[in-house]
């Protein structure tokens, strides 16, 4: 297996679970668990490729994919914020908007509920063949690959500044840990949480177009498969921290990565791809286990025996 | 007898306003694109009942979906959040065919139960599994079931892959259970499963137990508040893990009753997400039994109804999708913020 084209291989498959991870960490920071990611990038990825077709340039199918994954989670935050609708209930209505709605445009507009494959399509930027021969291993495997890893990549580092580094970020952080006392320090709960839907469904559009941009060039009504729900299992095995979230993303674009690979084992390819929904729910139950622990006083161990 | 109706006034109220609601959205939208809208409505509700095949199909749609909606009317009411449904229907259909394929020399007297109730305990080990990780360490179980969802569809792809798969037919699809343990008809109907009989005496026996017995009191005092149930003497853990326990089992009941009265056999897209609109169905209801069946009746009549609708006018089947998406988005809506509407 050659190095440099697995690194490829581990990038390319990381890329929209590292950009749906962080979508859905920075409204856990507020305290949402948000199962619309999903939702989201799959409504962005059809906006690309239906503007892309339309208009023939890469640039307003880039934007208008962000641009529909972002008036997708205001949708959710007026219904929820301003109309206290459930989060759950309600992110899973735009999970079923966004299919449901790409599908009667497919099947009305287009005439292919099969998907939608334009014959030319736009390319996004990509790093140039041999441009990055200089740097050793990293630099062919980074050779290729679109503007939107780079962008993902550089995301990691930036979400970790917002939220640590500034006063908007430790705002956001309060109104997602203690209500009471962040309304009572003068922190807008409802607009922190607005916020942080927002800057969610920028990240959410950023997967989506790069779903559909990088190369398929095609739309696809379950394109997503499943890879919000991969980027949400990441935020929640990295307990929600930037770079803890960045390796678990990496970690299960690995194993997808591998996945293609593993036949050789003999290992069926869905045990592979389950290794991060497993991932999840061993490492929340670990995480809650041990803080069970933890606080449990010395003394009085004995009764709960 | 007059208080008793005014109370029954009262169940059906909230769902049937939620779905008046869609149904007016719905005919807005449909009037917009075709020119024949009230032909399109009258076929997407009607056409259920135009004759006696069609009404079984609808029967056969109305049996799952009841049987989830129940499922997740015991978990809401002991106050666990069960997105789980479909990864328990999943379990349940593939437990019972692989157990109809594996005893196929068995009597049929003894493999029909076999299967069902194998289709049954596997759905319950599957709802039993966010529960105890809810009461014991409070792990989110709104993750734990979307998590089990997607990995028991992986395992069931799997099987229908690789190790039951019909070699004969196209797609994932595995072998036909024996027809000596095939569902027999529902009288007068045939072609519509009778297990449309069972999802019925359910959803009556699930209002009987949660309403008018100790233990559905209980469940429902630990859905309310665990803390002070437990504090009251009420063992509050416990009912919710069974309470999760029987909402998994009904979703398997949902998945064997399928398998071995429907599709005799188990097919890997068999569900138009079942668990969701069972999930949609029994919140409408305001996690209600006797509403459950209601909605879910509904839904079957409009799933089934988009066919009919699409195949004479020119409104594409996915208007039901898109109806859905839109009456999750709005179904916990409120215009002022209330208490909790369980």
């Amino acid at each position: 297996m050659n190095l440099t084209s697995l690194l490829a291989a581990v990038l390319e498959q990381s890329t929209p679970i590292l950009l749906a991870a962080l979508a859905a960490m920075i409204t856990l920071r507020a305290n949402i668990l948000n199962v619309a990611v999903e939702g989201m990038m799959l409504a962005a990825a059809f906006a690309a490729i239906a503007v892309g077709n339309w208009s023939g340039s890469a640039w307003p199918a880039f934007l208008s994919a962000l641009v529909v994954a972002v008036v997708l989670s205001q949708l959710l935050a007026l219904l929820t914020l301003r109309f206290f609708a459930d989060f759950i209930v309600a992110g899973l209505g735009i999970n079923l908007l966004a299919a449901g709605g790409t599908l009667f445009i497919l099947e009305r507009h287009y005439n292919s509920p099969g998907g939608l494959r334009p014959i030319a399509f736009p390319d996004i930027w990509h790093v140039p063949a041999g441009s990055l021969s200089w740097l050793p291993l990293l630099g062919p495997a980074f050779e290729g690959q679109s503007i939107i890893v780079l962008i993902a990549l550089v995301a990691v580092p930036l979400t970790y500044v917002f939220l640590y580094k500034t006063p908007l970020g430790a705002s956001l952080r309060a109104a997602g840990e203690d209500e009471h006392a962040a309304r009572s320090a003068g922190i807008r709960i409802a607009a922190m949480k607005a916020l942080s839907l927002a800057m969610s469904g920028l990240l959410a559009g950023l997967a989506g177009a790069q779903l559909a941009m990088d190369k398929l060039h095609f739309f696809l009504p379950d394109m997503t498969s499943g890879r919000g729900f991969i980027g949400l299992a990441a935020t929640l095995f990295g307990g929600g921290q930037p770079w803890m979230t960045a390796a678990a993303s990496f970690l299960f674009g690995f194993f997808g990565a591998l996945g293609d690979r593993l036949q050789v084992f003999a290992i069926p390819s869905q045990f592979v791809l389950m290794l991060p929904y497993l991932a999840a729910i061993i490492g929340l139950t670990f995480a809650r286990w041990r803080i069970l622990v933890r606080n449990r006083p010395a003394r009085i161990q004995d009764n709960f025996q | 007898m007059a208080p008793a109706l005014a109370n029954f006034a009262r169940v059906i109220r909230a769902p049937l306003a939620a779905i008046l609601l869609t149904l007016a959205l719905g005919f807005l939208l449909v009037a917009s694109i075709t020119d024949e809208p009230v032909r399109a409505y009258r076929d997407l509700l009607l056409a259920n009942f135009d004759s006696l095949s069609n009404f079984a199909l609808f029967l056969n749609r109305a049996t799952p979906l009841t049987l989830i909606a129940l499922g997740v009317v015991f978990s809401f009411r002991a106050g666990i959040f069960n997105v789980g449904g479909e990864g328990q229907l999943y379990a349940g259909a593939v437990t019972a065919t692989v157990v109809a394929i594996a005893g196929a020399s068995l009597p049929a007297f003894v493999l029909m139960p076999l299967a069902i109730l194998a289709g049954l305990l596997a759905g319950a080990v599957v709802g039993w599994i966010p529960g105890v990780l809810k009461v014991r360490l409070a792990v989110d179980e709104v993750v734990t079931t979307l998590m089990l969802n997607i990995i028991i569809l992986l395992i069931t792809s799997w099987l229908a892959n690789q190790v039951i798969r019909d070699t004969t037919a196209y797609g994932a699809v595995s072998w036909m259970v024996p027809s000596s343990i095939w569902l027999p008809p529902l009288p007068f109907v045939p072609r519509a499963t009778s297990g449309f009989l069972v999802a019925v005496v359910l959803a009556i026996v699930s209002w009987l137990v949660l309403f008018r017995t100790q233990w559905g009191a209980e469940v429902r005092a630990a859905g309310t508040n665990l803390r002070f149930a437990e504090a009251t003497g009420v063992p509050a853990a416990r009912r919710v893990i069974s309470a999760m326990v029987i909402a998994g089992g009904l979703a398997g009941l949902a998945g064997a009753l399928y398998v071995l009265g429907v599709g005799h056999r188990f097919e890997q897209n068999f569900s138009p997400s079942y668990g969701l609109v069972g999930l949609t169905c029994a919140l409408l209801a305001r996690v209600h039994p006797i509403g459950s069946l209601a909605t879910a009746l509904f839904y079957a009549m409009m799933l089934n109804g988009a066919a009919y609708m699409q195949i004479s006018t020119d409104v594409p089947r996915s208007l039901v999708n898109l109806l859905t998406g839109l009456l999750v988005l709005l179904m916990t809506a409120r215009l002022r913020r209330a208490a909790q509407a369980t």
